[in-house]
């Protein structure tokens, strides 16, 4: 097993990295920007590696500084964790040449999962169902207008080097599709560093479900179950569930085949997720893509399937063999996940910005906090704004929903607005307590985009801003501020330090 | 017994007039109201009691004997108040001026709702733009952000270009409101 493994990236998933690097008696190394320096992901590490600027392309997508770093810290391995370079097939290069491991796929089939329409390909060899699309092209391009004319609006714009939703537009109407196709190019350039585009046939309605696949090198595949993932804002997940309320055993059965028949067709090897877009009315469903790392939502999968994904990934990046067989994987109990994140729920999801004045995470039986922020520090601008993911367990989904629905009700976070109160109003939301939802959930349900009409406590709240203006100071005693409000902590104050 | 009064007003979730607020405190229990000529003033006073032992957390009763946990951090001018799984922004200022965000009679400041970098000025200086029209694109953290417009009116002043960087707050254009949309505000 490896000894050291520098983990290149930062937030929620470095922190989780490094949780399971200590459990199995490896160390951590860390890299981090200037305004993550005294971040939780820095602070968990055993050493961490200075990776001087703030901007993403300077520091976290950086892949000499990374390389850089791996070998300042003596790692022997890295992980990517999710974004930034984790499905850069140049990385994955990069730490090849440089005598490391990358933990994760190889360049090649990171390379073809990577390109969208590629990754169909190999699913339609595979004997998967494909969603109908363009080639990639450019705006202004002559085969987008050949693609225009054979499907009916409303058609999907998509990033070719996308993920995440970024550089994706629904366009309902031919007027607007120049205008969309300039915009989500120039998304996707300073996303990916990629403008490519293609268009894509809109399924109406469809529920968004994914399979968790792990394989080994010697080419032993297995799925770990789906995740249904059909609760988005901006083509984005907010909330993940497992099992899906969508699914037939007969269908799972279908879609687990599926998954693995396209990671073998690739030669695919560690953690990937296959994702699908299911018809509930048919029960047909399509490959979208898979993603070639690990995803957001794991832990989903985790609390089902009582093992850690990381650990498996680090095994297989060893050239261990995967000892679980298909039989053995016996999902259990019902999981649910809420990605928290800095934005305005009721103004377009502006992301916000500032002091982590306060953070109290809810705690209690069955829940799962993963968490890349502390209290007191700075939300920046200059990375994703997800500050954490909460989890919950339960032996079903009724149990499940009420230990979420309670924790989201005492989680306190201020300084910074949140999606909380947006995610308690969808957990409570008649609609998704039956499990019959889709990914237009949000657009159908404006009102939990609405803010709450409760005057009861709007009045109550004014009164206590009122009573709270005339105390000494709401910020925590423990939190330097300047005289602008900005966070000052040692590791600005200080200056610059570079660890030994 | 305490008296004590200000000016506040709502800012988040929903933004909100000025208002005048008077405070009765006594041995713990407040008497909460606001002066009548604000329209949102839909309950005249509220009486509650209020422990804290600092650390910008509390337990607040009511007069129905609910008891509901709240806290509060104060940003700036701006005090957020958490209760009850919600959370809220009032603005804060001395004195009892106007808190419209205009610099001057008559015009109306659309700023940058956080920071980043402008991607595209869609109007030009005299300009004459809607309600909810998209006025500038910018970019932040990696997402586009279209700025629209509060009221009708005509673009008195373009304070930005593409390709710049703008602070949280920062004045992107000023607008003249239209004759007759003034009441908007």
């Amino acid at each position: 097993m490896f000894s050291r493994v520098l983990v290149a990236n930062r937030g929620e998933i470095a922190v989780r990295i490094n949780q399971t690097l200590v459990a199995m008696g490896i160390s951590p190394v860390a890299v981090y920007s200037d305004a993550d320096s005294c971040a939780p992901h820095v602070t968990t590490a055993e050493q961490a590696i200075a990776l001087p600027g703030n901007s993403a392309e300077e520091t976290y997508l950086d892949i000499p500084r990374i390389i850089q770093a791996a070998h300042d810290g003596q790692a022997d391995a890295v992980h990517p964790g999710y974004g930034f370079l984790s499905e850069n097939p140049d990385l994955a290069r990069a730490c090849h040449e440089a005598g490391l491991t990358f933990i994760g796929p190889g360049p090649e089939s990171m390379e073809v999962l990577g390109d969208k329409v590629r990754s169909k390909e190999i699913a339609a060899v595979a004997g998967v169902p494909v969603v109908p699309s363009s080639p990639v092209c450019l705006p202004g391009d002559p085969v987008a207008s050949e693609f225009v004319e054979r499907w009916e609006f409303p058609l999907l714009v998509k990033a070719a080097a996308g993920g995440g939703g970024r550089g994706m537009r629904l366009v309902h109407q031919r007027q607007d599709l120049a205008a969309e196709m300039e915009s989500a190019s120039r998304e996707a350039q300073s996303a990916f560093g990629d403008g490519r585009i293609f268009l894509e046939r809109f399924i109406s309605g469809p529920r968004h479900i994914e399979i968790q696949v792990l394989a080994d090198s010697l080419g032993h595949t297995i799925h770990l179950g789906e995740r249904e993932c059909s609760i988005q804002r901006r083509h984005q997940k907010i909330i993940e569930e497992s099992p899906s309320p969508a699914l037939t055993t007969e269908l799972r059965q279908r879609l687990g085949d599926a998954a693995v028949a396209v990671a073998r067709q690739c030669g695919y090897v560690n953690a990937g997720t296959a994702e699908f877009l299911v018809d509930p009315q048919t029960d047909e469903f399509y490959f979208l893509e898979m993603n070639a790392r690990l995803q957001v939502e794991h832990p989903v999968t985790e609390a089902l399937a009582g093992l850690d994904m990381v650990e498996w990934q680090l095994r297989i990046a060893c050239g261990e063999h995967l000892t679980i067989q298909q039989e053995d994987i016996q999902p259990r109990g019902h999981a649910i996940e809420c990605r928290i994140y800095a934005e305005d729920p009721y103004h377009d999801f502006a992301p916000s910005t500032g002091a982590l004045l306060r953070w109290r995470p809810p705690s209690g039986p069955g829940l799962r906090m993963d968490s890349g922020v502390i209290e007191g520090q700075e939300v920046t601008v200059y990375y994703d704004p997800m500050l954490a993911k909460l989890i919950a367990w339960a032996p079903d989904r009724e149990t499940c929903l009420g230990r979420l629905e309670a924790a989201l009700a005492r989680f306190q976070a201020l300084g910074v607005i949140t999606n909380i109160p947006l995610l308690r109003s969808v957990v409570a939301h008649p609609q998704f307590r039956r499990g019959s939802y889709d990914t237009g959930f949000l657009e159908w349900n404006p009102a939990v985009t609405t803010p709450f009409a409760g005057e009861e406590s709007r009045s109550l709240a004014r009164a206590l801003a009122a009573w709270a203006a005339r105390q000494p100071d709401g910020s925590p005693s423990h939190v330097p501020l300047d005289s602008s409000g900005a966070y000052r902590g040692p590791w600005q104050t200080l200056g610059r330090q570079k660890f030994p | 017994m305490t008296q004590y009064q200000g000016d506040m007003r709502e800012l988040y979730p929903v933004a909100g007039e000025p208002y005048h607020y008077r405070i009765e405190e006594c041995e713990g229990s407040l008497t909460f109201s606001v002066d009548g000529e604000n329209p949102a003033g839909d309950i005249p006073h509220l009486t509650l009691s209020i422990e804290s032992t600092g650390g910008g957390e509390g337990l607040c009763r009511t007069e129905s004997g609910r008891m509901l946990p709240f806290a509060w951090a104060r940003v700036g001018t701006e005090l957020h108040v958490w209760l009850d799984g919600y959370v809220y922004v009032f603005g804060t200022w001395q004195g009892r001026q106007r808190g419209s965000g205009g610099t001057d009679q008559g015009s109306e400041n659309v700023v940058a709702p956080m920071p980043g970098g402008i991607l595209e000025v869609l109007v030009r200086e005299g300009e004459r733009v809607e309600r909810n029209q998209t006025v500038v694109i910018m970019e932040s953290m990696k997402m586009e952000l279209a700025i629209t417009v509060p009221i009708d009116g005509i673009v008195r002043r373009l304070a930005v270009q593409p390709g710049q960087q703008v602070d949280r707050g920062m004045r992107l254009l000023d607008l003249a409101p239209e004759r007759g949309a003034g009441e908007q505000q």
